[in-house]
């Protein structure tokens, strides 16, 4: 089944990622994503010593903060934080630095639809840029289900508005990780299988979920390789110490 | 946490509050391998749900929804404002979720809560994303004058399904909710008509005489699961997700489609088996949710 | 659509039609007017008391006089804020809100600064600090319904939170107010009774004692009927506390059972 995109793009297509890390100077890790013009830069500070609130003496604690491009930080902004802030904790190894705080500042510079899938890539590959000792790798992608049930890959804000649900899907990206062999394994399935994270909006039927799972599945593989290309090759081997 | 080797073998020699405090993942994962949560219910079943409706006399629709322990009371207000261009005939519907320091030990006054933004924004959506409401109902005089209605949502008492519950409050209030009767003025300003005994003698008749309930298409229900291990643990209190953080909230409407499906990371993995597993327990309770409200509903008529 | 409260058109609740239910306005020789609701003037609403509301907080209580519904939870004694001095008692911390739909017209939900104040000066007498030193408890009040006489139910309510709580004090706190309205005194006035007084008089006592902690008037009054509102009051505030003692005796047995 073909479908018309305006920027005609096949239904499966993404549009052009590009990724540049260490642009900042002062910030520990820093990153830049960009899905054709939805751009985020995210910047790494950390760990530092817990002093906020929400100090813990087992694990460490990590904090998002979202910058809009523009204007106040309203309700969307705190949800984006929170999701953002619970995907992150789940990639991290948090028992190797307890009673620290990284914060991870994520400023939106332009926002053309899939912008929370952006924001956490751009996050996650701040982090590696940090040195954090990470689980796994995350890839966000936006999958849009158009009103005649295709799905459409990372939609642009135009497409986004005009469907009718979409969902912002999180996976795994594990090809590099050293963890025990099965730690992760959930019910004998592979991990890479697993979602994340999972966000969705307007109303659509389970079976058209699942559709949008795998068809986001298999897109993922591709930003996998695009995310460990633009990363240098010895790079999580912080995360050595992990088990 | 902890360690988990020793816990083994004190187990047999410490009482089970001090293994409970000490252990709490053991004591949980204790139960759970005999199918079993440490309150009693078994892993699938969600906490008692109670729905009281027309709980605050001084608005115009209002129910208190109670999880558990976890208490909710939603309350609309209806006020009149002037359309947008754009959507004439639409009046609107503006979400809030309170939680005001009363509900939880965390909430200090002047500091709102983390999660309250939150709970609110995904309410908003869920609502708007089900078509529950249909905002030309809510119209008054086409470009003049609509309804504004506010649906404000305040925890009384937190333990946990915060969501679950001020979902459930929410859609009960809308389904108690009935327009105040109005009319038109000289100033074209909405007044209120009071008319029950002099019914015959209004000199302005009312706009909206007919209508005066939401007709409420496909309700959405929710149910929040944790995920531990294999385990999946409908409706989870305080105690259990202060130990296993993994949630995934599901919301369903009343012809199964699905309005959310709400994982916000945590350190399990959601493959599409779980997914699944997940959904039909919401489908269960969905048909409990139902009845529940149905029967709320129904004892306000009989009234 | 619904979340985009930035965009929000003004709004207006609809008013009464002007004539339609104008209240009486209450006339000096006009003695023989009714009060909305049908009470006696020396007659409280009836109230109702339970403990336990509010699970996740140490003690709470829940109070409902005729409309006027309201929910007090108390927290600790726990740790005072890292910026507090070092105190050899402890601190009593208040806080009053209101839902946004408590009032017949839409409210902002916000604190209510004056209240708080005054519940913080009408319990402090009456609780024993010097039992927790260094720390705080936090006594915080919600009104869900806002029926008239709001703050005397808050405190009443509160003291029997403070109970519920296990926080030491020399007697339960029972507050009663009345309004003056011409020549008249209406104990326990309702919103609309509010809304015309001439001036009101607060009492808070603690009845077995026979000591006041807080004693609030406003408006013009006569001495004579200043005792004589005083007097109204002491005796509907022992009356009360008897009501909020059963309670808590309700509240024991049924959970030694």
């Amino acid at each position: 089944m073909e479908i018309d995109r305006v920027d005609g793009r096949t239904a499966n297509q993404l549009r052009p990622l590009a990724c540049s890390r260490n642009i900042l100077n002062r910030a520990h890790g820093s990153a830049s994503w960009s899905q054709g013009d939805t751009k985020v830069l995210a910047a790494v500070y950390g760990p530092k010593v817990g002093t906020k609130k929400n100090e813990n003496p087992e694990k460490a604690c990590i904090e998002v903060i979202w910058k809009p491009k523009t204007g106040q930080i309203g309700k969307p902004e705190k949800e984006y934080e929170m999701i953002v802030k619970r995907t992150l904790q789940s990639i991290c190894v948090l028992t190797i630095n307890p009673n620290t705080t990284t914060s991870v500042i994520v400023q939106v510079v332009n926002d053309d639809g899939s912008l929370l899938p952006c924001a956490i890539n751009a996050a996650c590959a701040a982090l590696v840029d940090a040195g954090i000792p990470l689980k796994h790798l995350a890839v966000a992608i936006c999958c849009c289900l158009a009103d005649s049930g295709c799905v459409l890959l990372d939609p642009t804000k135009l497409e986004e508005q005009k469907t009718k649900a979409f969902a912002y899907l999180v996976f795994p990206n594990l090809t590099l990780s050293i963890l025990p062999e099965g730690s992760l394994k959930v019910e004998g399935e592979p991990v890479e299988q697993a979602i994340i994270t999972s966000v969705t909006q307007g109303a659509m039927s389970v079976d058209d979920y699942l559709h949008c799972l795998e068809r986001g599945r298999a897109a993922s593989a591709k930003m996998s390789a695009f995310l460990r290309r633009s990363l240098p090759p010895q790079n999580p081997s912080d995360s050595s110490r992990a088990g | 946490m902890g360690l988990p080797d020793a816990s083994g073998d004190l187990s047999s020699e410490v009482e089970v509050d001090a293994f409970r405090r000490l252990f709490p993942l053991r004591f949980c994962e204790r139960h759970l391998s005999e199918s079993i949560r440490p309150d009693g219910r078994p892993l699938g079943r969600a906490r008692d749900t109670t729905i009281a409706l027309g709980a605050v006399a001084s608005a115009d629709g209002s129910a208190l929804a109670k999880i558990g322990s976890t208490t909710m009371l939603a309350a609309i207000k209806m006020e009149v404002m002037t359309p947008s261009m754009e959507s004439p005939d639409e009046g609107c519907l503006a979400i809030d979720f309170h939680m005001p320091p009363i509900c939880s030990p965390i909430v200090r006054p002047g500091r709102p809560a983390e999660a309250s933004p939150v709970v609110s924004k995904q309410l908003s959506d869920t609502i708007s994303s089900s078509g529950m409401v249909d905002l030309k109902e809510l119209s008054l005089v086409s470009g003049k004058a609509a309804w504004m209605a506010y649906l404000d949502i305040y925890c009384l008492d937190a333990d946990r399904a915060l969501f679950d519950a001020a979902l459930l409050s929410a859609v009960a209030a809308l389904s108690h909710l009935q327009f105040p009767t109005v009319s038109l003025n000289e100033d074209g300003r909405v007044v209120v008509v009071v008319s029950e005994e002099d019914g015959g003698k209004l000199e302005k008749e009312p706009v909206n005489r007919e209508k005066r309930k939401l007709t409420l298409k496909s309700i959405p229900f929710s149910l929040t699961c944790i995920l531990h291990k294999n385990y999946i643990l409908a409706d989870p209190t305080a105690e259990e997700e202060s130990i296993m953080e993994t949630l995934v909230t599901v919301v369903l409407d009343s012809s199964s489609q699905l309005i959310s499906l709400y994982k916000p990371g945590g350190p399990v993995l959601a493959n599409t088996s779980v997914i699944q597993d997940s959904i039909a327990l919401t489908r269960q309770r969905v048909r409990e949710l139902q009845k529940i409200l149905d029967e709320a509903n129904s004892g306000m008529e009989v009234d | 659509m619904a979340g985009k409260p930035g965009t929000n058109p003004t709004t207006y609740s609809p008013s009464m039609a002007t004539g339609k239910t104008r209240p009486r306005i209450f006339k000096d020789h006009d003695v023989d007017w009714v009060r909305p609701d049908g009470r006696g003037f020396h007659q409280c609403r009836p109230a109702f008391f339970r403990t336990g509301a509010v699970n996740s907080a140490s003690g709470s209580a829940y109070a409902e006089f005729g409309n006027t519904k309201v929910i007090v939870s108390v927290f600790g004694p726990r740790e005072s804020k890292k910026a507090m001095m070092y105190s050899d008692i402890g601190r009593l911390n208040c806080n009053v809100s209101y839902t946004t739909f408590a009032t017949p017209v839409r409210g902002q939900g916000s604190d209510y600064k004056e209240f708080s104040s005054m519940l913080h000066k009408a319990l402090e007498g009456a609780i024993i600090l010097e039992t927790f030193p260094k720390t705080t408890v936090d006594v915080f009040a919600l009104v869900l319904e806002s029926g008239g006489s709001d703050l005397h139910v808050v405190i009443s309510c509160a003291s029997l939170a403070l109970a519920d709580a296990g926080i030491l004090m020399y007697d339960l706190v029972a507050s009663v107010s009345l309004s003056c309205l011409g020549k008249n005194l209406v104990i326990d006035p309702v919103l609309e009774e509010e809304s015309y007084q001439d001036g009101s008089l607060t009492i808070t006592c603690m009845p077995s004692r026979y000591e006041v902690t807080q004693l609030s008037i406003t408006g013009e009054w006569s001495t004579p009927k200043i005792n004589e509102g005083m007097q109204l009051c002491l005796d509907a505030c022992s009356k009360l506390a008897m009501i909020m003692r059963s309670c808590l005796k309700e509240a024991t047995s049924t959970s030694q059972e």
